[in-house]
């Protein structure tokens, strides 16, 4: 698998998320949306759920594939 | 970019409510339903879906038990369909626009700067002349052509410029600071110039700058006689004329004749003796035509019009064909008086210094004046007679010319 040199996130299907300071996150490859409130949104990814915990957060836009989220982010944690 | 598309498309504004909204946003994922801007507010979240988004989330909110309301319309779609429902407005803006554009295209006023010398009604005439007015095309301007135009058929104008700004035709001239020169008299200097009597009469006075005097002091002259020639005769030894030197003759003459006046008045007149009573008539009128508006036909029979029109006018200098007023009819009679001794005296009296006072603007002098004033029961008559004193000269192309040149040749050559 390594020798491939494929890209891991295909292969495994695992979420890639870049965070921008502590104000923008983008995500990629997530199943789906299980909560969204201003302090907290949690995504299913793969095998675990993605939790992003803060204030005043807002989606700034979303597809099946990727989502852009801003505001002032505090913690992010896998469940 | 993305602003411009999402404008272009059409956009509305929601407010989404109720049981389980996560649910709503997956599935509208799933569904390939674009949904942005979305906000938290407790009780309901907000965001923003296109218009066919919109129309696919029926089915999407039933499954998951929410609602939704639109709170706002952005975009082109919404746009076109409101200006649809103001088609007048929209016509109107599109004519004002092509009305604009379609009166850019043309000359509506002009101004003209640095004329001093030249009165901006004679330049005003003479565009006019060249078929440069007011409400004419701009491609119909030759502004080069102006400019060389204006300059040539004025001497006194020195440098010219045109420029257009906007639909102002802007003239800029310079006049000529420096005296100017006529060049016609010592053109016809080289022919020779008499002075020529212009009156009968007896000369009084005379001084010659230039020329062969013909006449002295106390001469009789007639009109059209030559009182200085403008032909100096150059003599040989033997006093033969060798030949002519021609000058244009300069003298200061003074001729005396007599003049006889009457002057005639009667004792009754006819006065206009306005009743008071008027007719304001408004008027309404454009180039040569114009509308009066009173239909019935005037009820004095005799009476006086007096109009006052004012024409339309947009900017300082931009005056519209149309012009509107009011004409004044104004009812007399003719009432036939008689002047009284003194009214005569003064009415006689007044023609005659008026008379005296123009001779007077044109350079004569009375030397002697003799007034008698006739009376007889009809009318008056005053009889002057006047001895008047004027430089009653003229100039004319000398008479004395080749032939007499050519006799004094004959005469040297028999010597």
């Amino acid at each position: 698998m390594e020798s491939l040199k494929l890209p891991k996130d295909t292969m495994l299907g695992a979420a890639i998320v870049t965070i921008t300071g502590n104000r923008e996150v983008f995500i990629e490859n997530y199943k789906g949306i299980l909560e969204y409130t201003t302090e907290s949104i949690v995504l299913q990814g793969k095998n675990a759920k993605i939790c992003f915990e803060g204030s005043g957060l807002s989606i700034d836009y979303y597809t099946n594939e990727d989502m852009k989220i801003s505001g002032k982010i505090d913690a992010l944690r896998y469940i | 970019m993305l602003h411009w598309i999402q404008y272009l498309r059409g956009y509305v504004t929601v407010r989404v409510w109720g049981y389980s909204v996560e649910r709503l946003l997956n599935l509208c994922g799933n569904h390939d339903v674009l949904v942005w801007d979305i906000e938290d507010h407790g009780d309901y979240h907000t965001m923003h879906i296109s218009i066919a988004g919109f129309f696919a989330l029926k089915p999407l909110l039933k499954k998951t038990g929410t609602r939704v309301a639109v709170t706002g319309k952005y975009g082109l779609p919404f746009f076109v369909s409101q200006m649809w429902r103001r088609k007048l407005f929209v016509a109107g803006l599109f004519g004002c626009i092509f009305f604009w554009c379609l009166a850019s295209r043309f000359i509506w006023d002009i101004q003209i700067e640095g004329n001093f010398a030249l009165t901006e009604d004679v330049l005003m005439d003479y565009l006019e002349e060249q078929g440069v007015h007011t409400a004419m095309k701009k491609s119909g301007l030759d502004i080069g052509a102006l400019e060389q135009e204006l300059r040539e058929d004025y001497d006194l104008i020195t440098w010219t410029s045109v420029q257009l700004r906007g639909t102002t035709l802007l003239i800029h001239i310079k006049e000529n600071d420096m005296p100017q020169y006529d060049n016609r008299n010592t053109a016809q200097t080289e022919k020779g110039m008499d002075l020529v009597a212009g009156k009968d009469g007896v000369v009084t006075y005379i001084i010659t700058r230039s020329g062969v005097p013909l006449v002295s002091c106390g001469d009789s002259v007639q009109k059209g006689d030559v009182l200085v020639s403008g032909a100096v005769p150059v003599y040989n030894e033997d006093t033969t004329v060798r030949r002519y030197q021609y000058v244009e003759a300069d003298a200061d003459i003074t001729l005396s004749y007599a003049r006889n006046l009457s002057l005639e008045e009667e004792i009754a007149y006819d006065e206009k003796c306005y009743t008071g009573e008027t007719i304001e008539i408004p008027v309404v009128g454009t180039g040569e035509k114009e509308v009066a508006f009173r239909f019935r036909k005037v009820p004095y029979a005799f009476y006086d019009t007096s109009e006052e029109k004012k024409q339309v006018q947009l900017l300082d200098h931009l005056y519209l064909p149309f012009y509107y007023g009011s004409r004044t009819v104004q009812e007399y009679e003719i009432v036939s008086k008689m002047h009284t001794e003194e009214e005569m005296k003064t009415l006689l009296q007044e023609r005659f210094r008026k008379i005296i006072s123009t001779l007077n603007e044109k350079g004569v002098q009375i030397a002697e004046k003799n007034v008698t004033i006739k009376k007889n029961e009809k009318k008056w008559v005053l009889h002057a007679r006047m001895q008047l004193e004027e430089s009653a000269v003229k100039l004319a192309p000398t008479t004395v010319t080749e032939p007499v040149e050519n006799s004094g040749q004959e005469d040297s050559q028999t010597d």
